[in-house]
């Protein structure tokens, strides 16, 4: 071995500093605007800086279009997320333990995750021409993030041990049984993920929409989300009501993500 | 009886895999339509009269390419430092990248918007290009991913060498190849897609992007847009051909407990 320099800066610090660039664009353009925004929900406005504590929060809350909004987001969260999970899990299941030349199939599922939403929305657009209900959007989340899900529910299936299911066709139970009784208490961590990142693409879907009603920032009553209520105050440059309902939905999430975490954690084995 | 179920579940998952690629093929066939006859004018139409066809989608290569590969010099270390550096609160700083991915861009738009006036980055390329660099999405499945490697043979290598970028170039770049391919694809196809930041933060039409382009319906004839869109997936589905193996192998972070 040749000798080397021993160098002055522990091994330790150096993988520390491997954080910083990461760390200084996160605190730059995440974390100190985060906290101003913070103190834009809490003042009057810009210019007489008044602290008004909840006043905004109130006032946001109390609004018609925001609770429209929140309304439509719930919706989705009840409505599409579940359909997706199901629809996920199902494909997933099949494709996993169903036919090996039918595998090929997973192309299908997964590519909608990479084509860009903008091509997508046109055809949708162009399909749906005349329905006049929310549906064509709750497809187009659907056809959107099934790919990711099932990309996830393939890897924790692979993880499984092929023994456990020998044992349990040995005993003589059916394939249903299998799947929930062993399959899916198996992948529990990865299912909750799923759930998870679901929910929390559900609250992004604003892209989606905006595109599918070409460009508009006033779409349908029932496809107004809280992304359309924050984008439209962000262009009415009402900071005030804007930052209030970003931290309103923030705080959202994280008490979202953090339930969801603890119950992986909870389910792991 | 069983073996006709079987089979009928086979055909559900062919027609139901036809469904979910329907879109895409419907989109191909419609930019070859005028009126229902099959036409190339479409095409001419867009590359020959569009003008502005051609600025923004090299605006949206540009964005794309250039945050997918500063985004990799900011991750691949981040990951590299999370999986081995020891220091207190590790843990909970991990949860807050995990928290911060979470965050939808309604969230994090405003902070970025806020960040980026004040550093007079508003309505220019950089704008666009910096925030997403440091997206925490690539930092978490990395660093997950990296969990798995073998760290034997970056001990071996400690011993030859002291350098970080070394080891990270010769003892950890080789073993995640799969985890990268599968980020630059996400990282790119997410970049290629971005609507709102081009929308929000910048008001020259010369630095928009293509999706701002396809969202102006109105503003341009239709027949343009069908051969728009093809040519718009193009570039991703290119990706998706060379790096589909590793999207769903080096996805691996569904179980972050």
């Amino acid at each position: 071995m040749k000798p080397t320099k021993k160098s002055r800066i522990p091994w330790n610090i150096k993988c520390l500093f491997c954080l910083v660039p990461s760390l200084v664009g996160i605190t730059i353009f995440f974390v100190i605007p985060y906290f101003r925004v913070l103190y834009y929900s809490l003042i009057d406005n810009q210019f007489r800086r008044n602290f008004v504590w909840l006043d905004n929060y109130v006032k946001t809350i109390q609004n018609e279009y925001f609770q429209l909004a929140f309304k439509n987001s719930l919706l989705l969260i009840l409505i599409a997320v579940p359909a997706l999970i199901l629809s996920s899990l199902s494909i997933s299941l099949m494709l996993s333990f169903g036919l090996k030349k039918l595998r090929v199939l997973r192309t299908a599922f997964v590519l909608p995750l990479v084509i860009p939403t903008a091509s997508a929305a046109l055809i949708w657009a162009t399909f749906f021409a005349n329905v006049d209900n929310v549906l064509p959007v709750y497809l187009l989340f659907i056809w959107k993030n099934i790919g990711i899900c099932i990309i996830l529910m393939t890897a924790a299936f692979t993880c499984i041990d092929d023994s456990v299911f020998e044992a349990a066709k040995l005993d003589g139970a059916k394939r249903f049984t299998i799947h929930r009784k062993i399959t899916i208490p198996l992948i529990m961590p990865t299912l909750i993920f799923s759930i998870l990142i679901s929910i929390v693409s559900s609250f992004k879907v604003f892209k989606e929409t905006y595109l599918y009603y070409g460009g508009t920032n006033y779409p349908p009553q029932y496809s107004y989300t809280l992304q359309y209520y924050m984008n439209n105050n962000f262009l009415k440059l009402d900071y005030q009501s804007l930052a209030a309902s970003a931290v309103f939905t923030s705080l959202l999430v994280f008490v979202i993500v953090i339930i969801g975490l603890l119950l992986q954690r909870r389910y792991t084995w | 009886m069983v073996k006709i179920g079987k089979a009928g579940k086979n055909i559900f998952l062919v027609l139901l895999a036809a469904l979910f690629f329907l879109p895409v093929f419907m989109t191909v066939g419609m930019s070859f339509l005028d009126n229902n006859m099959p036409t190339f004018q479409n095409y001419a139409d867009l590359l020959f009269d569009c003008f502005v066809f051609y600025p923004v989608f090299w605006n949206s290569v540009l964005y794309a390419a250039v945050i997918t590969i500063i985004g990799l010099l900011v991750i691949i270390p981040a990951a590299f430092g999370f999986s081995h550096a020891k220091f207190k609160g590790k843990g909970a700083l991990f949860i807050f990248y995990i928290i911060l991915m979470m965050m939808p861009l309604q969230v994090t738009i405003l902070p970025n918007y806020i960040g980026l006036r004040d550093l007079g980055l508003i309505n220019t390329r950089l704008g666009i290009i910096l925030p997403a660099c440091f997206s925490p999405f690539g930092v978490v499945v990395m660093s997950r991913y990296m969990q798995s490697i073998n760290n034997s043979v970056i001990e071996a290598m400690r011993m030859e060498t002291n350098s970080v970028i070394k080891i990270i170039f010769h003892a950890v770049i080789p073993q995640i190849r799969i985890c990268i391919f599968a980020v630059v694809l996400f990282v790119f196809a997410d970049c290629w897609n971005m609507l709102e930041q081009p929308l929000l933060f910048l008001r020259d039409i010369n630095l928009q992007t293509l999706p701002v382009f396809l969202s102006n319906t109105e503003k341009y004839a239709g027949s343009v847009l069908f051969p728009a869109a093809v040519l718009f997936m193009f570039p991703v589905l290119l990706l998706y051909n060379f790096f589909s193996d590793s999207l769903e192998k080096g996805l691996t972070f569904g179980d972050l407990s």
